[in-house]
């Protein structure tokens, strides 16, 4: 009895030394996120001047977002950017990933190939990306595709189109960066597997699926979730590509939210779809969670 | 325990973070009430301003205030000048500490910075802007210092109206007015053979001109006719010109405060249509309006790219200074004329204040805008502004233009077209057209009323479509078009 009381005591100690030690960051936490993710909360409730609250507004914020002329197209949209963000930029990562872990010669120069896209500012690509996409006959694309005695085509004009395209260029610009921590996970994997695989006669093939994919699959559905996250509040590439057009074939909720805050100054407007746009992807993640969930229990 | 404790501390910190957030507030709230205070203040502290213009005061209380008219670093000439106002300031007023802090307006970068308390004290924007910042608290009023200074009635009536809210006060004064025109690359007209004998260029007169010259520039240049913008809101802004050419009045004010959108008439329907037939019957566009914007138009217009670009007076360093134009291959003619009339949109740069500034601080950014000669008085100071501004642009290869009457001192106007005169480095007869048709009773249209930049984005949206899509049924989309509009104007402006 007296033992538990002592060891429980040096606990108190040791624990108050831990949480001193992480006190700094809880406050910047607090500071930095915390407080304005509150903040985002009650100004979506509000009537504002600036960010100062005048009134209280009840729903009516989130009313309006809802009823806003724009608001049923971003929304369709971005759903539209996570569906196709999941078709086309998923599995390519993992695709990557394994070629170059099972590539022997040459492995850093296909390494830094893929990553290379990452480092360029993202601007810049959206502005080369532009040109290659360029209508008419002085588009790179079109050149090109001049050779072969194609037709030139309008691209991101063609409103079916727009959303693929623009993933297309997403995924080239931020597929490395993911089959890095693919290739990481990969390296990860005891080469005795391998070994013992390759000794009672697997092919590559059989390897890749007995070994290498069970073996990511974890990360796999981490990287799946946070790319619904991440595609989901896509902002700057439509902003910048077609400012959300043609004729709002592009646009995402988080542009809307871009234009109520910045361009209408209406800070009440933004924060309530903001906060529509979390409660979504709350929901996303929930429903993901169980999924994965239910599979871990088989 | 160890949970417990977790959660006392996170409430701590939580609480903690939402007092500094209240704390904020109660700031804020004082420093605005002390705003209030000063601005009762004013009243007096003008009138004595008013008394003591004339003589430099040094035992007036010491005075800072930071330009955000400030040219940027790279203007290294312009900053030249400027700084010669700052002398020419510290002669005048030396009880006023002038600090550089350029700043260029735009929507993402203002509020924030407004919130920090960081605006400068005078700052450039757009006409399109006024409403919207004297709703949100965000500029000064200045009715009290422009009357002691007997600016108000200098100012012209419309434009006036522009910077005031409901009640008649006045929040900013125009730096300068502008008119929509049409440039021309004329190199691009010669080329094309469009030049009478002396080298002027035949710049088209109507829209259905203008369709067949830029087709006769694409065959025999093959470069764009005209450069449409249909990338953002400037696209529905060009077009809202276009309509009324063509006997369209896009949005009514009514007597009850409701507003009515009037985007599928048939007058807006035929420009829309007109618009369609310049990329699907005539083909001389660019190769993709909908990447074209405001900036990128002058690119087009001053590199050759296309040969006619819808522009203002105030905007003629673009192609010129900044994409390089020569100045002997840059006119500028009239909107051309529709079925239903000749209208040029009319507008400017106005000059705004800190809703921080105190009177005096707002005081010291007119003395200096006095200095620069953007003011509506003519004295000594102010005319050597404006001619240190007209030999800055002939260095710089800017063309030396008479300005819009913004202020209808008669004074100022004279000394400015004996500056313009005295300065001129361009042919005028490249611009008479414009001038003349500027000038012509009822030509000069203020934008539409209501919210404007929604119905420039619904506008912009048909435009889109038309330009894509060759079989768009131009009725149907500016109907939807209309539809959205007036559900805006609704919502924002409800029947009482």
């Amino acid at each position: 009895m007296k033992a538990a009381k002592v060891k429980k005591e040096k606990f108190r100690k040791r624990d108050l030394m831990g949480w001193l030690v992480m006190l700094p960051t809880l406050i910047l936490f607090a500071f930095f996120v915390w407080e304005p993710l509150i903040e985002n909360i009650r100004l979506s409730f509000c009537t504002t001047k600036m960010y100062e609250v005048t009134g209280f507004a009840g729903l009516k914020n989130y009313i309006a977002v809802v009823n806003d002329v724009d608001f049923m197209a971003a929304f369709k949209n971005t759903f539209a950017y996570t569906f196709w963000s999941l078709i086309i930029g998923f599995l390519v990562p993992i695709i990557m990933g394994i070629l170059i872990s099972e590539t022997v010669r040459g492995k850093s120069l296909f390494r830094v190939g893929v990553y290379f896209p990452n480092i360029m500012p993202s601007l810049a690509t959206i502005w080369i990306w532009s040109y290659f996409f360029l209508p008419g006959e002085t588009g790179v694309l079109n050149i090109i595709l001049g050779w072969f005695g194609i037709e030139p085509q309008v691209w991101l004009n063609n409103p079916k189109w727009t959303i693929p395209l623009i993933i297309i260029t997403l995924t080239w610009k931020s597929a490395g960066s993911t089959a890095l921590i693919y290739m990481a996970n990969i390296s990860g994997i005891s080469p005795d597997l391998y070994e013992a695989a390759t000794i009672d006669g697997a092919s590559i093939m059989q390897r890749i699926r007995h070994i290498t994919i069970p073996s990511i699959t974890g990360i796999a559905k981490t990287m799946l979730i946070m790319q619904i996250i991440s595609v989901f509040q896509i902002l700057y590439e439509p902003m910048i590509f077609k400012n959300g057009g043609p004729n709002n074939a592009s646009i995402s909720l988080m542009m809307l939210m871009y234009r109520y805050g910045y361009r209408d100054y209406n800070v009440a407007k933004a924060s309530a779809l903001s906060v529509i746009v979390s409660l979504i992807l709350i929901v996303l993640s929930g429903i993901y969670m169980k999924a994965t969930a239910k599979r871990n229990d088989e | 325990m160890k949970k417990k404790l977790i959660s006392l501390l996170l409430c701590t910190v939580m609480a903690a973070a939402m007092l500094t957030g209240c704390g904020d507030e109660t700031t804020s709230n004082s420093s605005s009430s002390a705003n209030d205070t000063s601005s009762e203040a004013s009243a007096e502290s003008s009138v004595e301003t008013d008394e003591s213009t004339e003589e430099a005061d040094s035992t007036e209380e010491a005075v800072t205030i930071t330009l955000g008219i400030w040219p940027e670093d790279t203007l290294t000439e312009d900053i030249a000048v400027h700084e010669g106002y700052v002398a020419t300031m510290a002669e005048l007023h030396p009880n006023v500490t002038c600090v550089p802090a350029y700043y260029k307006y735009s929507t993402d970068t203002f509020m924030p910075m407004v919130e920090s308390g960081n605006c400068p004290t005078i700052f450039e924007s757009w006409f399109t802007e006024p409403q919207k910042l004297i709703s949100q608290g965000a500029i000064a009023d200045i009715t009290d210092e422009l009357e002691a200074r007997g600016w108000l009635d200098a100012m012209n009536p419309s434009i006036r109206e522009l910077l005031s809210d409901d009640n008649g006060r006045v929040y900013g004064i125009p730096r300068d007015g502008y008119a929509l025109g049409l440039m021309l690359n004329v190199e691009l007209f010669e080329e094309a053979g469009l030049v009478d004998e002396d080298g002027y260029p035949l710049y088209p007169k109507t829209w259905d001109e203008l369709a067949e010259t830029a087709k006769t520039i694409k065959e025999k240049t093959g470069f764009a006719g005209l450069c449409l913008l249909a990338k953002d809101n400037s696209g529905g802004w060009h077009f809202s010109n276009i309509a009324w050419c063509f006997g369209a009045t896009l949005c009514t004010e009514n007597a009850d405060g409701t507003f009515t959108a009037n985007l599928a008439s048939d007058e807006a329907i035929a420009a829309m249509e007109y618009v369609k037939s310049l990329k699907w019957e005539y083909d001389v566009l660019t190769a993709d309006p909908l990447n074209e914007d405001w900036g990128s138009g002058f690119t087009q217009l001053g590199t050759g790219g296309a040969a006619m670009y819808i522009g203002a007076n105030d905007a003629v360093q673009q192609p010129t200074q900044v994409n390089g134009l020569a100045l002997d291959k840059f006119a500028m003619c009239p909107i051309p004329e529709g079925p239903g009339g000749q209208y040029s949109l009319y507008g400017g740069t106005p000059y705004f204040f800190s809703k921080d500034a105190t009177s005096a601080e707002i005081n010291a950014a007119l003395d200096y805008l006095e200095i620069m000669g953007k003011a509506p008085v003519a004295t000594e100071a102010a005319v050597a502004g404006m001619k240190a501004d007209a030999e800055n642009k002939v260095a710089q290869g800017v063309p030396v233009l008479q300005r819009f009457p913004c202020w209808i001192a008669q004074d100022v106007l004279d000394a400015e077209a004996a500056v313009v005169e005295e300065y001129g480095n361009v042919d005028p007869k490249m611009f008479e057209s414009y001038f003349e048709a500027t000038a012509s009773d009822g030509n000069l249209r203020l934008e539409e009323p209501g919210e404007t930049q929604d119905m420039y984005a619904e506008l912009t949206k048909v435009l889109q479509e038309v330009i894509i899509n060759e079989n768009a049924d131009v009725a149907a989309l500016m109907q939807q078009a209309n539809d959205n509009y007036q559900a805006i104007l609704d919502d924002k402006y409800p029947a009482e």
